[in-house]
């Protein structure tokens, strides 16, 4: 028998001390055993047994057992109230410690939350469709291509019907892009042949108009509210029939084509008025045509019959409505059997391994993909943002965590009081980690401010023009900052809450605790801290010094002085002409593209008579003035005149070593093959036509005269008075074209643009960079400041015993000195070696030698000297006679 | 009538707790029913009945002393409130108008079948 056999069976008294409602649970267990003893000895263990079992089966009721939910509401309040005041206490207690936690934690945030507040923008986009979750946008995408294209094959959308699975297809294709007239009103106006469908597929609503029918009828027209208020006034423009004029305007994005003479399309009745300025779309335009209008312009030879064109994919836009039952893998696998189908005859180069893919409606906004219908920041940028911004945060929080530990004594009374009068681990790691909360709350405060001053900084960098960030502050995102702090708070001080909750009381109180809480993770942070520092400073100064070495570069022509400007239609003799005639102009060209300024076109040629591989060469349609305008050099042969055949071109030195022959002169003479018989009269000097970041360098190049393909003049004048010159080529401009505008550019401002891309990406990493070294600073001022503080008054002993002030700068700033070395020796290889991974790609790149390293690490070290020298060097001024006099 | 709602079983553990006066706790409310009104009485059925009757404000309680018997655990000892009073009070009251209600001759006639 079991020693404690005068107890009533364990299981049971378990189990109603388990269920028992806690307030009853002492004094019925008390009666349960003075009734069990009674029992016992008057009818014996068995039956007092029976008997307990039987009342605790019969307590088990809904009155005794405790409910689920806890049945204390304790209220606590008041040891909440002491945990903020000693919070707060400590805050303003030591303000050096809490400023470089505060403004650490502030600025790192404030940039973590330009983050969300891009992110909050863009999701805004697209928001508004009904049927926004079952809408797609089929992607085009090869293996060889850099990434997938918006657009599809055009006949993708009415092919796509046929499928069940597939509710309703719209396609989207931009095409309209000319003048449109309405009495003595002229508009330019760009957008979309689009069908029926598209309001039904889409959440855009007519202001005006029955959406059912509007794109119904051949040559319908929806145009923008703007639009209709301009060509109509207050009139109703619902039946008002326009003249429009296609001029093959660029649209989507500036750089689709160029435009091209007038062609009248015919009379359009105006179906519809849409406000697209109130829907935060993807999809831009001023007016839909309906695709109905289409029939009659292939007919007519005015706009190209795509319908059967399965290897172009560069135009269209297709979109598929799935029905309220979906699967988008099934849509996938659609796409995968049509292509299957659709591509086993086509063996175009561009349709290797062709694929088609569904991106979400809601997804296009912050996917952007090649030929997409606006210029929008690609995910890469997302990624690279938060990847600084994470960097600089984890910095700051890091200098919480390390600051918090460094300074544990000051706190180890405190723990140890509490924990005496009865606090659990649990409320002391509460304790902490609703201080670091605190701590990112006022954080929050003045990162908001911060972030009064970055957002308008961020807004006005160069690329905003094209990303048109809007950044609104709304009640959500408000929500996700608070979110967003606690979190870092609770990051932040989760180290710290958990080892200072360690401390046992007795030594605490003791004083026990004197030294060295975690020294080998504090130093790793402080290293740690000056490795990304480092790293940003030196990737910053080489950014800007490769943006400088764009902005200088020798192109190999010269762009001074040249003014292009855009045709808009016009005839190219013509105008030329009468430009000519102004003074001070020196020379007049003309060009399709403007070299080196990010647009290309691509020719294939092989030598006539021979059966090889084409050879893959650019083009550049150009006047024979091109060569003189832009001082170009013939090294073989001559160059192009005027009115001569355009079967004569020229190649570039690339081009003739190239395809194999080693002395320019021997080319001069070849016959070409591509669609035509092309023969090569001379070899220009090689110059740089292509964007500077781009990869290939110089790639063969074709020069032909075809004046009916240009798209620019190009003005070289003199370069005194340029003003006058300019107004006076307006001047001739309007004698020539009375409509449209004089849209003109210097050479030099297009080129150095392409590069403003760059520039901003160096004010951006200048930026973190800056934030970066700052907050690493502020750690290591908060550490020196530390453990100076500490050694207050070995420093007296020291100095009284006759220790000279350098030397003690030396003694104390030994530690942190290391640490700073360590950092260098760990960030110096780490930064040449990521930096080289994106450099190497560019090949124009700039020399990344020891000169920019050493600059950078002596940057980092000029602040961390500075920083450890400036708290050192004031300890031991000190005098020793007030270090010792207090005890 | 709502005012007082007083079950029979409940109307007996509020007379007990007030005959026991100081000494009421559970096992001697139950100990006292017990022996008064011949009748079982289990833990359960009696422990949710005074909690009921605290819960309504009838009685109320207090932590004794912890005798070794009951291992170390508090009597829990009750009390009539005010309240409590008047429930009783208002019950009586009820039971006796109805009694003086009841015409003599229907229980005397009982008493002659009975016989």
């Amino acid at each position: 028998m079991k020693t404690d056999s005068n107890h009533p069976p364990k299981l049971f008294l378990k189990f109603f001390r388990w269920f028992c409602h806690p307030k009853l649970k002492n004094s019925i267990e008390g009666d349960l055993m003075e009734l069990y003893q009674e029992r016992k000895v008057e009818s014996g263990k068995l039956k007092a047994d029976l008997k307990f079992v039987r009342d605790v089966l019969l307590l088990f009721r809904p009155s005794i057992i405790k409910p689920s939910g806890g049945y204390q509401q304790l209220n606590n309040y008041g040891m909440l109230k002491n945990y903020f005041k000693i919070g707060i206490r400590n805050i303003l207690k030591y303000k050096v410690f809490s400023f470089i936690n505060i403004f650490g934690l502030a600025v790192s945030m404030s940039v973590v939350m330009l983050l969300v507040l891009m992110l909050a923008d863009q999701h805004r986009y697209d928001q508004f469709h009904a049927k926004k979750d079952r809408v797609y946008r089929i992607l085009s995408s090869t293996p060889t291509g850099r990434q997938a294209y918006a657009t599809s094959p055009f006949g993708l959308a009415s092919a796509l019907r046929e499928y069940p699975i597939i509710e309703q297809t719209t396609f989207l294709s931009p095409g309209v892009g000319g003048d449109v007239l309405y009495g003595q009103k002229l508009a330019e106006m760009k957008g979309y042949f689009a069908e029926p469908a598209f309001f039904n597929v889409f959440g855009f609503e007519l202001q005006k108009g029955n959406a059912a029918s509007a794109l119904t009828n051949p040559n319908s027209i929806v145009i923008s509210s703007e639009m209709a208020h301009y060509l109509f006034g207050a009139d109703e423009p619902i039946g008002k029939v326009v003249d429009f004029s296609d001029r093959q305007l660029s649209f989507p994005i500036e750089s689709d084509g160029h435009g091209a003479p007038p062609v009248s399309w015919g009379s359009f009745t105006v179906t519809g008025v849409i406000d697209i300025t109130s829907y935060k779309s993807h999809l831009k335009f001023d007016a839909l045509m309906s695709s109905s209008s289409l029939p009659l312009l292939y007919s007519e030879r005015k706009f190209g019959d795509a319908s059967n064109d399965w290897e172009n994919y560069f135009r269209t836009y297709t979109y598929v409505l799935l029905p309220e039952k979906n699967n988008v893998s099934e849509l996938q696998n659609t796409l995968n059997d049509f292509v299957k189908r659709k591509y086993a005859d086509i063996t175009a180069e561009q349709t290797k391994d062709f694929k088609l893919e569904p991106q979400r409606l809601t997804d296009i906004q912050l996917g952007l993909r090649g030929n997409d219908t606006n210029n929008r920041m690609p995910s890469v940028g997302y990624y690279f943002i938060g990847f600084l911004a994470l960097a600089i945060l984890l910095s700051a929080v890091l200098n919480y965590t390390n600051l918090s530990v460094a300074r544990a004594l000051t706190r180890a009374r405190e723990i140890g009081v509490r924990k005496v009068n009865g606090a659990l681990k649990r409320s002391i790691v509460f304790q902490f980690l609703s201080e670091s909360v605190l701590v990112a709350w006022l954080s929050l405060g003045v990162a908001l401010l911060l972030l009064l001053v970055i957002k308008p900084a961020f807004k006005n960098l160069w690329v905003n023009q094209y990303l048109q960030f809007e950044l609104p502050q709304s009640i959500s995102t408000y929500f996700i900052f608070i979110g967003l702090a606690a979190f870092i708070g609770l990051l932040a001080g989760f180290y710290p809450a958990v080892y200072l909750s360690r401390y046992s009381p007795i030594s605490a109180l003791k004083g026990a605790i004197t030294k060295r809480g975690r020294l080998g993770f504090r130093k790793t942070v402080t290293v740690f801290q000056f490795v990304i520092s480092l790293f940003f400073i030196v990737t910053s100064i080489l950014v800007f010094s490769q943006f400088r070495y764009f902005m200088n570069f020798d192109y190999g022509f010269e762009s001074r002085n040249v003014i292009n400007i855009e045709l808009q239609g016009n005839d190219f003799q013509k105008l030329s002409t009468e430009l000519g005639n102004v003074p001070g102009v020196i020379s007049v060209s003309g060009s399709d593209i403007i070299p080196a300024t990010g647009t290309n076109n691509g020719i294939q040629l092989r030598k006539q008579g021979t059966t090889g591989e084409y050879n893959n060469a650019n083009i550049i349609i150009t006047a024979p003035q091109f060569v003189d305008n832009l001082n170009l050099k013939i090294v073989a042969g001559r160059a192009l005149v005027p009115n001569e055949s355009d079967r004569f071109i020229l190649v570039n030195e690339t081009a003739a070593k190239k395809w194999g022959y080693k002395n320019p002169q021997e080319i001069v003479g070849e016959v070409f093959e591509s669609n035509e018989t092309l023969e090569v009269i001379g070899v220009v000097k090689d110059f740089h036509y292509l964007l500077l970041i781009n990869r290939d360098g110089i790639a063969p190049l074709v020069l032909r005269n075809r004046p009916q393909q240009f798209q620019y003049v190009s003005v070289k004048i003199a370069s005194s008075n340029t003003a006058l010159t300019i107004s006076q080529l307006e001047a001739k401009w309007k004698q020539v074209d009375p409509i449209h505008s004089f849209q003109y550019k210097f050479y030099d401002d297009e080129l150095s643009s392409t590069h403003q891309a760059i520039f901003d990406l160096v004010a951006i990493l200048g930026f973190i960079a800056f934030l970066a070294v700052v907050i690493a600073c502020l750690g290591l001022l908060g550490m020196t400041t530390y453990t100076t503080e500490r050694k207050t008054k070995e420093v007296g002993i020291r100095k009284v015993m006759g220790a000279s002030e350098w030397g003690l700068v030396k003694l104390l700033s030994r530690d942190y000195s290391i640490l700073l070395i360590i950092a260098i020796v760990i960030g110096a290889p780490l930064s040449y070696f990521a930096n080289n991974l994106w450099l190497q790609t560019l090949t124009n790149r700039v020399e990344f030698g020891w000169g920019i390293l050493l600059l950078g690490i002596f940057i980092l070290s000029a602040l961390g000297v500075l920083t450890i020298g400036s708290q050192t060097w004031k300890a031991s001024k000190k005098n020793p006679v007030e270090s010792l006099r207090s005890e | 009538m709502k005012k007082y709602q007083l079950g029979e079983f409940e109307e007996v553990v509020m007379l007990t707790v007030g005959i026991l006066y100081k000494d009421a706790y559970g096992l001697s409310i139950k100990k006292e029913i017990e022996s008064r009104l011949k009748r079982g009485v289990s833990v359960g059925a009696l422990q949710t009945a005074l909690k009921r009757l605290e819960d309504k404000g009838y009685l109320k309680s207090f932590d004794g002393e912890a005798t070794e018997e009951r291992a170390g655990r508090p009597k829990k000892y009750f009390q009539i409130t005010a309240l409590g009073k008047k429930a009783m009070e208002y019950s009586k009251s009820t039971r006796d108008e109805l009694w003086r209600a009841i015409p003599k001759v229907a229980l005397e006639l009982k008493i002659v079948e009975a016989l």
